[in-house]
């Protein structure tokens, strides 16, 4: 989409990157460097990096992280601050399987910033629903008896008023 | 009658089979594998005859009820996989990652996750979820006398839980046990939505919403008790407590006092945990009577007679009165005696100041001014400024 060609960035780096799937990627270390799991594995290999391999992450999965990555790549002035939240925002706007794909890499990659917006995300998805509404948003089967569901929701009638 | 006479021949089987010490011929695989379906097909009627009569068999410790049951339970997940597969599910994020979602869930919400499923249900009622919850919104006003309240009138639920379950148990079952057929068999029978839905008593959630919904009376201390009444200004009692979550304010019960001994809408701002252990009716230990000198602030245990409870009172160190109060020349430190100012009274009242003795300060006092008790100096600005706040508008009498 919008790969901004920020300028900041003229003569960095490139790090080549390996879907499970094997397609290969070339990124800017800088954004790859989001990673803390590139990161040390950069560290650790140095220069003599050939292609990283990321055996839990398909591609497609992987052209979504590495957006976000790209984005985050500087720091952000205060001037950017909210362009960058309402990016950021249309970013998690996803639907869930992406979601919780690009949940499952941010983890895996260690992505620490992207992981507290997904969760979060997911979070703001649960806020003011009801259980049924939430079952039926995350895919849940209901496992209690009537007799049990009435008797929870004795137990929480305060969160409920 | 009908168990017992198949689990025999099943047995027998069985014993046969290992009898015959080298099973190598198909007859003798062809009997164990008889003896084993035998037992399966019985314990599945069993444990469907039981289910239906809305009783678990639990722990019926005859081996053979173990493998059917693991085979049915796998089989079960395996088809639950194959409708799951089409759309992914919540609960297949990793563990780690779950626990980060709930961490963002306010108690109302992580109430309503612990609604969904039973597995959710264990997740979002542990103890760490809550911890933080706990400590935000009540750590201010529970200390450790609450919790240990808490604590007492949680073993006294649950042993009262514990007693009606097992009489209803004894009735429910005594007939049916006369029927058993295998005394030295007992079953464990627990009723489902129990073992399911119940909250451990000791649970911090079981707290957090026994204080919410205002069920739990817990032991706190409010300042200027009875609506800032003239006679509580700057003083902080013992009370039990109740949340009223319609109106987001407390009820008090005072302890008996001879007048009116509640009061209503009282802001949270007004409640503290006691920050020492001692009860309104015991003196107070002090500890800082040696570290006393001009300026610092103290609270002071004061009642009116020896059948009143201890209140706390809000005082500076003043300077003796052959001191000048300057502070190169002031020697009020070493003095044995020191002077307690309660500037909020008017100079002239008889509440305006006090003197106790360092060395053998116990309790001071007489019927007309009351009593003066241990003392605590206030170390933390924080305190300091939480009395400060209550300063009345104009000078007491």
């Amino acid at each position: 989409m919008a790969s901004s060609t920020s300028g900041s960035s003229s003569s960095s780096k490139v790090v080549k990157i390996r879907s499970s799937d094997n397609e290969n990627f070339e990124v800017e270390e800088a954004a790859a460097a989001r990673s803390e799991t590139i990161k040390k594995l950069l560290e650790d290999v140095g220069d003599d990096a050939d292609v990283i391999p990321l055996p839990n992450v398909d591609a497609k999965t992987l052209v979504k992280v590495m957006e976000w990555c790209k984005k985050h790549m500087d720091d952000v002035d205060e001037l950017n601050k909210e362009e960058m939240k309402t990016w950021d925002a249309e970013f998690v706007d996803m639907d869930q399987s992406c979601l919780y794909n690009v949940l499952l890499a941010a983890n895996f990659l260690n992505i620490k910033e992207l992981l507290d917006q997904l969760t979060q995300k997911v979070a703001d998805m649960i806020k003011g629903k009801s259980p049924e509404e939430i079952r039926a948003t995350f895919n849940i089967k209901n496992d209690f008896t009537p007799e049990e569901e009435a008797e929870i929701r004795k137990q929480n009638a305060w969160a409920f008023e | 009658m009908l168990y017992l006479l198949i689990s025999c021949v099943s047995f027998i089987l069985l014993s046969k089979s290992f009898t015959h010490k080298p099973i190598q011929s198909w007859e003798g695989k062809l009997k164990y594998l008889l003896s084993i379906w035998l037992c399966g097909e019985l314990s599945s009627f069993l444990v469907s005859w039981f289910y239906k009569s809305r009783l678990v068999l639990d722990s019926l410790r005859v081996p053979i009820s173990l493998p059917l049951k693991k085979m049915t339970s796998s089989l079960s997940s395996k088809v639950e996989n194959v409708e799951e597969e089409e759309r992914s599910s919540l609960l297949d994020l990793p563990e780690l990652t779950l626990e980060c979602i709930f961490e963002r869930l306010s108690p109302a919400e992580l109430c309503t996750m612990a609604g969904v499923c039973t597995s959710l249900r264990e997740r979002c009622t542990s103890d760490h979820l809550w911890e933080k919850h706990m400590k935000q919104r009540w750590g201010g006003v529970l200390g450790d006398v609450a919790y240990r309240e808490w604590r007492c009138h949680a073993a006294s639920t649950r042993r009262s839980t514990l007693s009606d379950q097992s009489k209803k148990k004894d009735l429910l079952l005594d007939s049916f046990f006369n029927l058993w057929p295998l005394p030295w068999i007992t079953p464990k029978f627990e009723k489902r939505s129990k073992v399911r839905t119940t909250l451990p008593v000791d649970s911090i959630m079981a707290l957090y919403l026994s204080l919410e919904s205002g069920n739990f009376w817990f032991p706190a201390q409010v300042y200027n008790r009875e609506n800032g009444h003239v006679g509580f200004v700057l003083s902080c009692y013992d009370a039990q407590l109740s949340y009223d979550p319609r109106t987001d304010t407390f009820q008090a019960r005072y302890s008996p006092h001879g007048r009116r001994t509640t009061e209503d809408n009282i802001q949270w701002d007004r409640l503290r945990a006691p920050p020492v252990d001692t009860p309104s009716h015991i003196l107070h230990a002090s500890d800082c009577l040696h570290d006393l000198k001009p300026g610092d602030h103290i609270e002071i245990q004061w009642r009116r007679n020896r059948d009143f409870p201890y209140g706390w009172w809000y005082g500076v160190v003043g300077h003796l009165e052959s001191c000048d109060g300057i502070d190169n020349h002031c020697s009020c430190h070493s003095s044995e005696m020191v002077i307690l100012e309660f500037n909020q009274y008017n100079p002239g009242s008889r509440w305006r100041r006090t003197v106790i003795n360092r060395k053998k300060h116990r309790e001071e006092g007489n019927e007309a001014d009351g009593f003066y008790g241990g003392i605590r100096k206030l170390y933390q600005e924080e305190e300091i400024t939480s009395w400060k706040r209550r300063w009345p508008t104009r000078v007491l009498e």
